[in-house]
C-alpha cells in the first residue's frame, strides 16, 4: 500500500506536512518521498510538473491517482484507509460538522499568516502600502483571537473538534508555523497549550519540519502581533 | 430531517450555492431558507453574526449543529445522507481521487476569479494598481485554460463517469465566469460542461433568482 504511494515535499510547508501526518496517522509509512528545496526552485522541476502541473508541493500519487491538493489528499487517505490507523473523520454528527467547519477555517488561518509573513510575495514591490500591512496585521489578530477562543477548553483528547481528527491535522501545522515566526505565547496561551499538548503526538514529532522557509530572515516576523 | 435545517445565502454566491445544491441533489428540500442582500450589509447582520461570528454567508444550521463552511457542510451532508439522494462520493478509487483533487483546486479557481471581479470591492482605493490587476487577470486566464484541459482529458463531469462534490463544489464558480461574459467559443468544453449541467435538477432548482431573465456582464469577454 505505501509501496505504491510517493510524496515530494518541502520543509516547513504546512500543507506539506498536513499530508506526512496523515499517512503517519493511517499507519502508511513506508511510502516514498523526496525532500525538495523550495529555495532552489525545485518545486518547479520537471520531476514535480510531471506530477502537479501548477509546480507547487505537495505532489502525491498512490498509484496512478495523483492528489496533490493537500486537504484533498487527507481527505483521500482517511477514507480509503478508514479501517487501519486512527480514526481522523468523527462520526457523531456534531463532531463531524464541528471538525469540517475548523478543518477548512484552518485554511482561511493560514492564508492570513501568509499575508503577513510572506507579504513581500504577494505584493511586489511598487505595490507594496503601509495601509495594506496594517489591515493584514489587524486581520490576523482578529483571526487568531478567534482560535483562542476555540480552543478555550482545549486539553488531551479535547483537541479542535474532540479526539485528534483531520482539523488538527490541517491545523496544527498552522499554529506551529505561527509559533516559529514568533507569535508570543504569553499572548496566546490557548493557543500555546494546544502546540504543548500535540506537538510529541508520534506522527507529528515523526514528520516535524526541518526547517521553516527563510526563517533567518523573518522568525520574528510575528513578534509583535 | 430538511426542517431542522436553516440556510442563510446570498444570491449568486457560489459558495452558498453549493450547500443548496447539495441539500437538493440529498432530498433535503424543504430546508428553512432564507435569501438575504450582500448589497445591503444583511450578511452582518445580528441574525447572520448569531450562526456565523465570521459575518458570511452562507451559514447553516442542523437543529444545534452549525457549519458555514461551504465544503464543510457540503461534505457533512453527503457523509449524513449516504443512503438518501444522489451519491456524491465516486465508488472507484482513481474518480474519488480525482473528486477530491478537483474540489480544491475549486478554491483556487473561485480565488482567482474574486482577484479580478471583485477587485475593487476587496482593494481599498489608495492601493489598487494597473499591474496587480493586469496580473490576476492573466492568472486568471491561466486558470481558466487550465480547467478546459482538465474537460478535455476527463468528462462529462470533473471526475470523470459520475457527478460528485467536485461538480457541487466547482460548477457555481464556472456559472459565475460565464456570468461573466467567459466566451463559449474560446472554451468549449467548459461551455458544453456549463450547458449540460445548467438543466440538472438540483442545479436548475437553485439558479441564483438574480440572474434570471436579466442579462450579466462582460468583464471576461476578452479571455
Amino acid at each position: 500500500m505505501a509501496k505504491s504511494m510517493n510524496l515530494l515535499w518541502g520543509a516547513g510547508s504546512p500543507p506539506c506536512w498536513r499530508v506526512m501526518i496523515t499517512l503517519e496517522e493511517k499507519n502508511l509509512q513506508g511510502y516514498k518521498h523526496k525532500l525538495l528545496s523550495f529555495e532552489k526552485d525545485e518545486h518547479k522541476s520537471q520531476e514535480v510538473l510531471e506530477i502537479n502541473p501548477r509546480a507547487q508541493l505537495p505532489a502525491f500519487k498512490h498509484g496512478d491517482n495523483i492528489i496533490n491538493e493537500s486537504t484533498g489528499a487527507c481527505l483521500y487517505l482517511e477514507n480509503q484507509f478508514k479501517s487501519q490507523g486512527n480514526k481522523l473523520i468523527p462520526d457523531n454528527p456534531a463532531e463531524q460538522a464541528l471538525m469540517y467547519q475548523r478543518m477548512m477555517e484552518g485554511l482561511t488561518l493560514i492564508e492570513k499568516l501568509n499575508m503577513v509573513v510572506f507579504y513581500d510575495f504577494y505584493a511586489p514591490e511598487g505595490e507594496r502600502h503601509d495601509s495594506a500591512v496594517k489591515r493584514n496585521r489587524d486581520n490576523l489578530v482578529t483571526e487568531l483571537q478567534l482560535w483562542e477562543s476555540y480552543l478555550e477548553n482545549v486539553a488531551a483528547d479535547r483537541y479542535l473538534a474532540g479526539p485528534f481528527s483531520l482539523a488538527d491535522v490541517v491545523v496544527f501545522p498552522n499554529v506551529v508555523y505561527a509559533f516559529c515566526y514568533g507569535l508570543s505565547a504569553g499572548r496566546y496561551p490557548k493557543l500555546t497549550k494546544y502546540y504543548s499538548l500535540l506537538k510529541d503526538r508520534p506522527s507529528i514529532k515523526a514528520t516535524w519540519p526541518p526547517k521553516w522557509f527563510h526563517i533567518e530572515q523573518r522568525s520574528e516576523s510575528l513578534k509583535d502581533i | 430531517m430538511a426542517k431542522d435545517m436553516t440556510l442563510l445565502w446570498g444570491p449568486g454566491s457560489p459558495p452558498c450555492w453549493r450547500v443548496m445544491i447539495a441539500l437538493e441533489e440529498k432530498n433535503l428540500q424543504g430546508y428553512n431558507s432564507k435569501q438575504l442582500s450582500f448589497e445591503k450589509g444583511e450578511h452582518k447582520s445580528q441574525e447572520v453574526l448569531d450562526i456565523n461570528p465570521r459575518g458570511q454567508l452562507p451559514a447553516f444550521k442542523h437543529g444545534n449543529i452549525i457549519l458555514n463552511e461551504s465544503y464543510g457542510a457540503c461534505l457533512y451532508l453527503e457523509e449524513q445522507f449516504k443512503s438518501q439522494g444522489n451519491k456524491l462520493t465516486p465508488e472507484n478509487k482513481a474518480e474519488a481521487a480525482l473528486m477530491y483533487q478537483r474540489m480544491f483546486e475549486g478554491l483556487t479557481l473561485f480565488q482567482k476569479t474574486a482577484q479580478v471581479l471583485f477587485y475593487t470591492r476587496f482593494v481599498p482605493e489608495n492601493e489598487r494598481h494597473d499591474s496587480a490587476l493586469k496580473r490576476n487577470t492573466e492568472d486568471l486566464k491561466a486558470e481558466v485554460k487550465l480547467w478546459e484541459k482538465y474537460l478535455q482529458g476527463t468528462g462529462p463531469y470533473l471526475a470523470g463517469k459520475c457527478f460528485s462534490l467536485a461538480d457541487v463544489i466547482v460548477f457555481p464558480v464556472i456559472a459565475f465566469l460565464f456570468r461573466f461574459g467567459l466566451n463559449e467559443e474560446h472554451f468549449p468544453k467548459l461551455a458544453a460542461y456549463h450547458n449540460t449541467l445548467k438543466d440538472r435538477p438540483s442545479i436548475k432548482n437553485t439558479w441564483p433568482p438574480n440572474w434570471k431573465g436579466t442579462p450579466g456582464q462582460d468583464a471576461l469577454k476578452d479571455f
